[in-house]
């Protein structure tokens, strides 16, 4: 029997490991729609992601998207649910 | 055929660049025109319009629009509406596009390609510019351009832009395009397409037209572990910045000799070929001393852009932006406000400017309000002059006591600013503001890139210096010229000019910390930029001679007439020193409104005088009266 891994939010994902983008949670942001414009830069359901590092606790994580690495805020990274592997 | 047709038809066609940020889409566009740009801003904002024009092989006269930089067409950025307003033909003053060239990086399809099937829908022509193959090739992606035209239903070319030749393709590829206006579809098109359905789209035509080879080792991800680590990049970071400021100060010591010594020389010949009066005190005390003054800021600006642009250019800058977010995020700035604070070192006014790339409203105007707060090499004369005179060059451990009296100004200024920072954050009481910030792959600096670059401030900063800041030094001359000294006059002449009597009307107000009528009368020229305060004081204590003459000679003269209660005090109101004129007049554009200028005037001469009148009194408490 296989252990199926729960669900988290990016936020949570350590360094190094990798997942796939489930759901992103509506967030809108002073006009701006963060969840929108985060599946524009490719965290799209079903798409993989993968934590390059860490920085300060607290501060932005470095996450890969495809062949892109985007600095995302805590908060933000937190809009993101994701099935780690 | 109407007069407006025919006028449309007689314009050369116009070709836009679009494609995401960072697919090396300005370094096309360089490719394309060489230095055949205009840069303005376009109308109402201060986004940059970027035309040039070049012609096909073919002969065929072509312009260009670099586009901004767009992740979508739904616009959540000031950059992006601009470039979907003008891409739709919805921007007044812009005629929409005969063509659109998608420029996109050929390592990042699955990010790049998404844009691209949203601009199609527009029902533009279009022409997709494979940019970077040559780096794809490397990393193992095949890309099958004849099958993705296919998927597409549009050319595909392959470009390297930062090679000679590397635009040929897209050159010929042009040629073949029929230009002619169109009109593009509504905006609705887009939005109509829910992002995962497109996303859906781009795996599929990925799947059919590239494979891609097991990915060799990324060199820009192992980079990254070493530049991103929690305590190895500040480092790295910290050493970086030393670096670049030993070589702002030292590299330009030599072209500043030289500028002051031209700008000098100029002066003494054009004074001794012109008789004695009011003009040739106008030119040479006016013009060429005042513009000289701050043309000798050019080298260190040139120098600090040098590094920036490298950096910039390397991909490092968003790096430095991970790594100071948590800090500038506790006051409420957000990372990418490090490079308009970085370059107000040198002087606030390209700060100001640099400002424009933080997108979020309120980040970027508290950027701007602090900008001037960052010690600009304008105040160094001014502190040298002081600290030279007053401070003693006593050794303490390894370090030199004015060394440190130099460095607390620094760390003054970049304390209260985050100071500042965290007080509008508290007030505006907003919440966190999304970072979202892309960091690209590591590339070597492109060397047309930097030179255009570097060209393109030099331009700027002394199109600024030949109107606005002349402008300025002319009517200042006025002010200090004018009336002349009466007959039988004991002060030297500036004491009886417009300047001497705001001056002493000034003593009143600045008295209580310490600052007596002469001191007042020279920060009255010291508004149009700071370190002519140090040549007013030379004219107030009736000096004759210039530059380096005036500071050595000048130097003695008011270690003997001032205290040094009055020395520190007037140190610390620099450190604030809200006159700066230029500032404010970049402010007031930048903003958009004249508001935002006064209040940076009335904040900074709030803090200038309570931190001088603390220093006076505490250091007359101390006795050093």
């Amino acid at each position: 029997m296989t252990l199926v891994p729960t669900l988290t939010t990016l936020d949570a994902l350590k360094a190094g490991q990798s997942a796939t983008v489930i759901h992103l949670a509506p967030h809108a942001l002073g006009g701006q729609d963060v969840a929108r414009r985060l599946m524009e830069l490719g965290f799209v359901p079903g798409e993989r992601i993968r934590m390059l590092k860490r920085g300060l606790p607290g501060g932005p994580v470095a996450v890969k998207v495809g062949e892109s690495t985007f600095a995302l805020r805590k908060f933000e990274a937190a809009l993101v649910s994701i099935q780690p592997e | 055929m109407g007069v407006m047709e025919q006028q449309v038809a007689a314009r050369s066609p116009l070709i836009a660049l679009l494609g995401n940020p960072n697919c090396g889409k300005t370094a096309l566009f360089n490719r394309l025109t060489g230095a055949r740009q205009k840069v303005a801003n376009y109308a109402g904002v201060t986004i940059e319009r970027k035309e040039g024009s070049f012609t096909s092989p073919a002969g065929r006269a072509l312009r260009v629009l670099d586009l901004p930089g767009a992740y979508s067409l739904s616009a959540q950025t000031p950059d992006e509406a601009i470039t979907r307003d003008v891409v739709a033909g919805l921007r007044a003053g812009e005629a929409a596009p005969d063509a659109v060239v998608c420029v996109v990086n050929a390592t990042n399809l699955r990010l790049n390609l998404r844009l691209v099937l949203e601009i199609q829908r527009l029902g533009l022509p279009m022409l997709l510019a494979l940019n970077m193959v040559d780096v794809a090739k490397k990393r193992g992606i095949e890309i099958d351009t004849a099958k993705l035209a296919q998927e597409l239903g549009m050319p595909v070319v392959e470009t390297v832009a930062i090679q000679t030749g590397g635009e040929q393709a897209l050159l010929d590829a042009l040629d073949r395009m029929a230009l002619a206006p169109a009109t593009p579809n509504s905006l609705d098109s887009i939005d109509a397409v829910p992002v995962e359905q497109t996303q859906r789209e781009v795996r599929r035509i990925l799947a059919a037209c590239t494979s891609h080879a097991h990915d060799t080792g990324n060199l820009s991800e192992q980079i990254d572990h070493v530049v991103l680590h929690p305590v190895i990049g500040p480092v790295v970071l910290a050493a970086l910045m030393f670096v670049i400021f030993q070589a702002v100060f030292s590299w330009a010591e030599a072209p500043m000799d030289f500028i002051t010594g031209s700008v000098e020389s100029i002066g003494a010949w054009i004074g001794g070929a012109m008789p004695e009066g009011p003009l040739r005190s106008l030119i040479v005390d006016g013009i060429i001393a005042g513009v000289g003054g701050v043309l000798v800021f050019l080298p260190q600006i040139l120098i600090l852009f040098f590094f920036i642009l490298i950096l910039e250019d390397c991909g490092y800058l968003p790096r430095a932006a991970f790594l100071l977010d948590r800090m500038m995020g506790g006051v409420g700035l957000s990372g990418r406000a490090f490079i308009p604070l970085l370059s107000s070192f040198a002087c606030a006014i390209p700060g100001v400017m640099a400002a424009r790339t933080i997108q979020n409203p309120r980040d970027r105007l508290v950027t701007i309000m602090i900008a001037p707060l960052m010690t600009c090499s304008a105040r160094l004369p001014v502190y040298a002059l002081i600290i030279a005179a007053f401070i003693p060059a006593r050794e303490i451990g390894m370090f030199n006591l004015q060394g440190l009296v130099l460095f607390a100004l620094y760390a003054l200024g970049i304390v209260s600013a985050m100071g500042v920072a965290w007080y509008m954050k508290r007030r505006s009481g907003g919440g966190q503001h999304p970072l979202l910030l892309e960091l690209p792959a590591y590339h070597w600096p492109h060397l047309q890139t930097l030179a255009l670059g570097l060209w393109e401030r030099a331009k700027i900063f002394l199109t600024r210096v030949g109107t606005l800041i002349l402008t300025l030094m002319v009517l200042l001359w006025f002010l200090s010229s004018f009336p002349g000294a009466p007959e039988g006059a004991t002060q030297p002449p500036i004491y009886y000019s417009v300047a001497g009597m705001l001056g002493r009307a000034l003593a009143v107000i600045f008295e209580p910390i310490g600052f007596g009528w002469q001191i007042c009368i020279a920060l009255v020229p010291g508004m149009a930029a700071r370190e002519v305060a140090v040549g007013a004081l030379g004219t107030v204590y009736a000096l004759s001679g210039s530059g380096d003459e005036v500071a050595n000679t000048l130097g003695p003269l008011i270690a003997g007439s001032w205290s040094l209660a009055t020395a520190l005090s007037l140190l610390a109101w620099y450190v604030y020193a809200p006159q700066c004129i230029a500032t404010l007049s970049v402010v007031r554009r930048e903003t958009g409104s004249a508001k935002y200028a006064w209040m940076m005037a009335g904040y900074m001469f709030a803090l200038a005088y309570t931190a001088s009148f603390i220093t006076y009194r505490v250091a007359l408490y101390l006795g050093a009266g």
